[in-house]
């Protein structure tokens, strides 16, 4: 029946793969929330402060979470979720808590709605096509190779820049990142610079919510610009059909215009977070001596590593819903039509989840489920691309390339935001 | 109503009746049925719903189809000739009750 021979690329020896025996999937807390007691009036954190947010976020999701998980947040207009429970709730359940949230800038930005702001069955029509170009035999066998050639590259420009100068974020994460999605989508003849900026175009525009007619300028030309190229490539993978993602859209039978608005959201969404996750891994290894040397000794644990580091400091760390009727969170009731920010990144240090050491970095720790790339049928459609890319090819490869790889503590990093966070430089140096 | 027999690698047993149309994946997860996870809400783009199905009920079940073939090769836990994976599974008037093993791990 099944051929038994075929092994996951991702499972190099099953043997080695840790259970998470015993442990539940989140689905009884899930039902807990269900049945949880009689709703009162929705608590309020009006003490939210948006700016600190943005430097550091985890203070203020560690006392949401302890006060009210689900509490509206007036200078948001949302409803922030910060549990575990909450979020997982939220994600299972596209009826009551709905993608296609009203004035969503997304739409706006990028010219149509995208599968990111449908629910099902819309979302699946878009959504389905792209599903076999980013499973793990794909990603593995026709793109590994692809971007490991890519960092290749990019490993040679920071080795020429030295380890007094280099920056891992701006010589090596954002490029790479860029080129890895240039690849994969099947974009052809742009440079690494414009895909840069078209993606920080759309991401201002959809985070334009105060309508600055400068945002909405240049998003409006990267959006045209991009629109341009699709009307020749769109036809052309008719013709030429290849493992791209733009072709597997272009062949679907989609109509073009749902096929530019998904590889819009595709250049917004996928672009940042592998970036962020090369910079936060070698910052996370970097602050953690003993657990870098174990990574180091031991390649199978790169895929741990990588999927601590995405838990613990999450690339997104908000995302929005819609209620479509009245209903009961964590015993919490909200009317119809709110709008709720799932705040991923604090579910993922929920320690009622994930222990007393939710907040510490160890890549030892029991499997549980995480919410970094979502859950549920939005869940990133690019999980196992990030995966392989960043977490067996780009990282691995920077230390083996560069030894004792490390932050450079004579130069400054920078975080910043949370809806979107990470290191917006990070220099390093090695021996 | 037909049913779905959830088996604990401790070996205790949980049967749900559940509405025709649904998944053997999605009847856990609403249900808290531990050890199935269904992180891509069924999309076969996970493999974190894998379960053994008991052989008595194998001739019922549609063909494994090349996604979910795929998928079953990432599963965490043992593949054999047994793995499904339970968002591919919907019960119906030709499956009104199926009894299947989970395994020791998703992740
Ligand atoms: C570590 C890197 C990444 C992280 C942390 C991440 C995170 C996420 C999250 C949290 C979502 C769900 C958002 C929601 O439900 O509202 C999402 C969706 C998505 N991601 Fe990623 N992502 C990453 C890399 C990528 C890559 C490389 C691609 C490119 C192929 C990609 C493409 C997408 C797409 C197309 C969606 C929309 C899926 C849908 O609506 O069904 N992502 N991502
Ligand atoms: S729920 Fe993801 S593969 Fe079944």
């Amino acid at each position: 029946m099944t051929p038994q021979a075929a092994r996951c690329p991702f499972h190099g020896d099953p043997e080695t793969n840790r259970a998470d025996t015993g442990r539940d999937s989140g689905g009884q807390d899930q039902q807990a929330a269900n049945h949880s007691r009689q709703a009162s009036d929705y608590p309020v954190a009006d003490w939210v402060d948006v700016a600190a947010l943005a430097s550091d976020p985890y203070p203020i999701y560690a006392r949401l979470r302890a006060e009210s998980p689900v509490a509206w947040v007036p200078q948001l207009n949302k409803f922030l979720v910060t549990n575990y429970t909450g979020c997982h709730a939220v994600e299972q359940d596209q009826e009551i808590f709905s993608a296609e949230v009203t004035g969503a800038t997304m739409t706006r930005a990028i010219g149509a709605r995208p599968m990111l702001r449908k629910d099902d069955p819309e979302h699946s029509a878009d959504r389905a096509p792209m599903n076999p170009v980013l499973r793990p035999k794909s990603i593995k066998e026709v793109w590994g190779p692809v971007f490991e050639g890519n960092a290749e590259t990019y490993l040679e420009k920071v080795a020429e820049i030295g380890p007094k100068e280099a920056d891992l974020n701006r010589d090596y994460a954002a490029p790479l990142a860029s080129q890895n999605l240039i690849d994969l989508l099947g974009l052809k003849d742009v440079s690494v610079e414009q895909v840069r900026r078209w993606s920080h175009d759309f991401i201002a525009g959809m985070g334009n919510v105060l309508d600055d007619p400068a945002i909405w300028e240049r998003c409006d030309a990267s959006t045209a610009e991009a629109d341009r190229l699709l009307e020749e490539l769109i036809p052309y993978y008719r013709q030429t059909p290849d493992a791209s993602m733009v072709s597997a859209w272009a062949n679907s039978g989609l109509p073009t215009s749902n096929v530019a608005a998904n590889v819009k959201l595709t250049i917004s969404g996928g672009m940042n977070e592998p970036q962020h996750m090369v910079t936060n891994m070698v910052w996370a290894l970097s602050y953690h001596a003993e657990q870098s040397a174990l990574v180091l000794t031991d390649p199978s644990l790169w895929a741990a590593a990588f999927d601590e580091a995405v838990r613990w400091q999450s690339p997104i760390g908000m995302y929005p819903r819609e209620t479509t009727q009245e209903t009961i969170l964590e015993g919490v009731r909200i009317p119809a039509g709110a709008g709720i920010g799932v705040v991923v990144a604090s579910a993922n240090r929920d320690a009622a989840h994930f222990g007393d050491s939710a907040a510490d970095f160890d890549i030892n720790r029991p499997k549980r489920p995480h919410l970094a790339f979502g859950s549920g049928v939005h869940l990133c459609a690019g999980h196992w691309a990030a995966k392989t890319s960043i977490g067996q090819l780009a990282v691995p490869m920077a230390y083996e390339r560069f030894p004792r790889l490390r932050v450079d503590e004579q130069r400054n990093e920078s975080w910043d935001g949370w809806v979107f966070r990470g290191l917006t430089s990070l220099p390093v140096t090695w021996n | 109503m037909p049913t779905i027999t959830y088996t604990q690698p401790n070996g205790t047993q949980q049967t749900l009746e559940v509405a025709e149309g649904t998944t053997l994946m999605r009847a856990a997860v609403s249900n808290g049925i531990t050890g199935i996870i269904g992180e891509c809400g069924g999309q076969a783009m996970c493999a974190t719903c894998h379960v053994y199905v008991r052989p008595e009920y194998a001739q019922a079940l549609p063909e494994i189809r090349e996604d979910e073939d795929e998928m079953l090769d990432c599963a965490a836990a043992e593949r054999t000739d047994r793995s499904r994976l339970a968002c591919q599974i919907k019960i119906d008037a030709e499956l009104a009750e199926i009894v299947v093993d989970i395994p020791a791990g998703q992740l």
